[in-house]
């Protein structure tokens, strides 16, 4: 059976479905549903609403700072699943409180909160600024969005304690979790929804992105269940992936590509890439992530099935794989070609976020074709690859999804907020420690995959003891990850209250040469200006040339 | 007649404020102090790098792998958060 065609055709028609239900509304319901779904967004949830400011930017500023703390718990788990990878033991004191780590299961949690807390809440963060600016208008309600960032946050902490004790008290965690989670994401689609439908212009294809990312997450889900694929093997890989390509992949390139605009002060480069984007993402299947379909099976409570794939589910599956390559060889170069922009940059290049933008950016390609390899390989059966899924996935968290939910979210909080972080140089010390910690640590430990799949293949009785040295400095190099995210989470905290005010005048550009005036007197280039030490911030005021002819000063 | 000008101003000078990059200069050094570390096994094989129980007995059976170093970092990264928090919000 075409699982993958029967599939990706249901999810074609919904989100095609869901476009003309936008576009077109809901006839003369549309009064009573917008009444409706503001009722229920605010006065349904009684005093709970009243607990949170609705002040415009609010929910935007407690989504992000969240994601920043989760940020942290991610890079930790992560790190001490890197460590017990060469160290089984090291945690064995916790046995006496009845806790057994394992190196799998703080992946597992490390890849759990990295997704949903850190990436998940940043890119929404994120989006409910964005979007409402994109649209021209107000979110439809902060309070309510304020409130589910800690719906939110309660189930990426149960995903938490699922991933590490599957059931407490005979009740499974995960699925819980993921319950509480679609619930957040109920809210937040009609929240958005109802932004949309007050946009006062035109909608740009950023926005559209957003949308499809909050919509096309819920729509995979039913295409899957209604295609009754949830119980392969397959149809749970197609799932993982299909909201890989939607929430994360939509999700970041919207933000993104608003940040990247906003934050270097350049117009967006292409128009017709950014709907490459929107429409590769959701007809192609995006090969980054886990070929490990297990956190689906594990948070819809399905029955675990192999991977056991049709020749023909492998042909289109391969094939729609590939071209994925072009939304995402879009979305990076327009991100590039506009941080760059005409070799100047009008807003500040140091501002923080700029880096962490690039280096997603910079990154997306080559891990999305490792990616590609590594799953065409697992999908078709062949599994030679397999030793490096792992590192190549967390590479595609920490080197591309975490630094472009990082960047947009670190650009968008200073306008949402109203002040800057304390410190810009602190975040680009954060930068360099968490790109640098993640990108070393995963790449020897890369290496190290390597040398175990060499091993295995030569039949070797004994592993190589430099594999378990490559482990450890690896994962000491990830270590740079959690600094860099302590550093990330206390500069921005403090930046809420010590911050500069947005608005205020910019410190940065100004140098002991530059000059606060420059009076123009008469047609002149803008190099010459520059040239006498004017900067972006310097005043030019036009003085009054007088054309008559001169005459005697009269005493 | 001549001005004796003297030819320092023998003066301590501190700066009032503390710089924001002081406190990362200092996480640094220690993250590379414990990354040069690693080195101890290479340079002394068969001798694996002293643990926190090594140096403190009494923590015997609990701090007994190079990894409590490091967590040891992480409880201080995570105070540090909790504690920025308060005194932020609570600071006049």
């Amino acid at each position: 059976m075409d699982v993958i065609v029967s599939t990706l055709t249901i999810f074609w028609l919904l989100l095609a479905l869901s476009f003309i239900l936008m576009k077109r509304g809901l006839w003369i319901f549309n009064d009573v549903a917008k009444g409706l779904s503001m009722f229920m967004l605010e006065k349904a949830l009684g005093p709970a609403s009243d607990f949170v400011s609705g002040r415009p930017g609010s929910a935007s500023t407690t989504w992000i700072i969240h994601g920043l703390v989760w940020a942290f718990a991610a890079s930790t788990f992560t790190f001490m699943g890197l460590w017990l990878g060469h160290d089984a033991t090291a945690l064995h004191s916790f046995e006496s409180w009845g806790y057994h780590p394992e190196s799998s299961e703080l992946l597992y949690a490390g890849r759990l909160t990295a997704l949903f807390g850190a990436i998940g809440m940043l890119v929404v963060g994120a989006s409910l600024y964005a979007l409402p600016k994109l649209c021209g208008t107000h979110l439809a309600s902060e309070s309510n969005a304020t409130l589910v960032s800690l719906l939110w946050t309660l189930s990426v902490l149960l995903m938490f304690v699922g991933s590490q004790n599957e059931q407490i008290l005979s009740i499974t965690i995960l699925p819980v979790a993921n319950l509480l989670l679609t619930l957040a994401s109920t809210a937040l689609i009609i929240n958005v929804i109802l932004t949309v439908s007050e946009a006062t212009k035109e909608i740009p294809f950023p926005a559209w992105l957003i949308v499809y990312a909050f919509i096309g997450n819920i729509a995979a889900v039913l295409a899957v269940f209604a295609s009754g694929a949830f119980d392969e093997g397959v149809g749970q890989w197609l799932l993982f992936h299909l909201a890989g390509g939607t929430f994360f992949f939509c999700g970041l390139a919207g933000v993104s590509l608003y940040s990247v605009s906003v934050g270097s002060g350049n117009p967006l480069w292409s128009k017709s890439l950014v709907a490459f984007t929107l429409f590769g993402a959701v007809i192609t299947i995006n090969p980054m992530g886990s070929t490990d379909p297990s956190m689906v099976v594990d948070l819809f409570s399905l029955s675990s099935n192999e991977l056991d794939a049709s020749s023909r589910d492998v042909i289109v599956g391969s094939f729609l794989m590939a071209l994925s390559a072009i939304p995402i060889i879009a979305f990076s170069a327009n991100m590039l070609v506009t941080l760059r922009g005409s070799d100047a940059f009008v807003e500040n290049p140091d501002a923080p976020g700029i880096a962490e933008l690039n280096l997603g950016a910079w990154m997306l390609i080559p891990i999305a074709i490792g990616s590609l390899f590594v799953q065409t390989d697992a999908l078709g059966g062949v599994n030679e690859l397999t030793g490096i899924s792992q590192s190549i996935d967390l590479m595609a968290i920490w080197l591309v999804m975490i630094p472009l939910s990082v960047g947009s979210a670190l650009n968008v909080l200073p306008r949402a907020s109203g002040r800057h972080q304390l410190s810009a140089n602190r975040s680009r010390w954060a930068f360099w420690m968490m790109s640098g910690g993640a990108f070393l640590g995963l790449l020897i430990t890369m290496m190290s995959d390597f040398t175990d799949m060499a091993l295995t293949e030569s039949m070797a009785e004994q592993g190589a003891s430099i594999n378990m040295e490559l482990r450890k400095v690896g994962s000491v190099m990830f270590y740079g990850a959690v600094i860099g995210a302590i550093f990330h989470c206390t500069n921005t905290i403090s930046g809420q209250y010590r911050g500069r005010i947005m608005g205020g005048p910019s410190e940065a550009s100004l140098s002991s040469i530059a000059i606060e005036s420059y009076s123009l007197t008469g047609p002149t280039s803008i190099r010459k200006i520059l040239a006498s030490g004017a900067t972006l911030d310097t005043e030019v005021s036009p003085s009054e040339q007088s054309k008559e002819e001169g005459a005697a000063t009269e005493l | 007649m001549s001005i004796e000008v003297p030819s320092s101003v023998d003066e301590f000078i501190q700066g009032e404020k503390e710089p924001a990059s002081s406190g990362v200069v200092v996480v640094l050094g220690f993250v590379s102090m414990l990354s040069f570390l690693i080195l101890y096994g290479i340079l002394f094989p068969g001798r694996d790098m002293p643990v926190v129980s090594e140096v403190l007995p009494m923590f015997e059976g609990v701090f007994d792998s190079g990894i409590w170093f490091f967590l040891i970092g992480v409880i201080f990264g995570a105070f540090s958060i909790v504690a920025t928090m308060l005194t932020e919000a609570t600071s006049e």
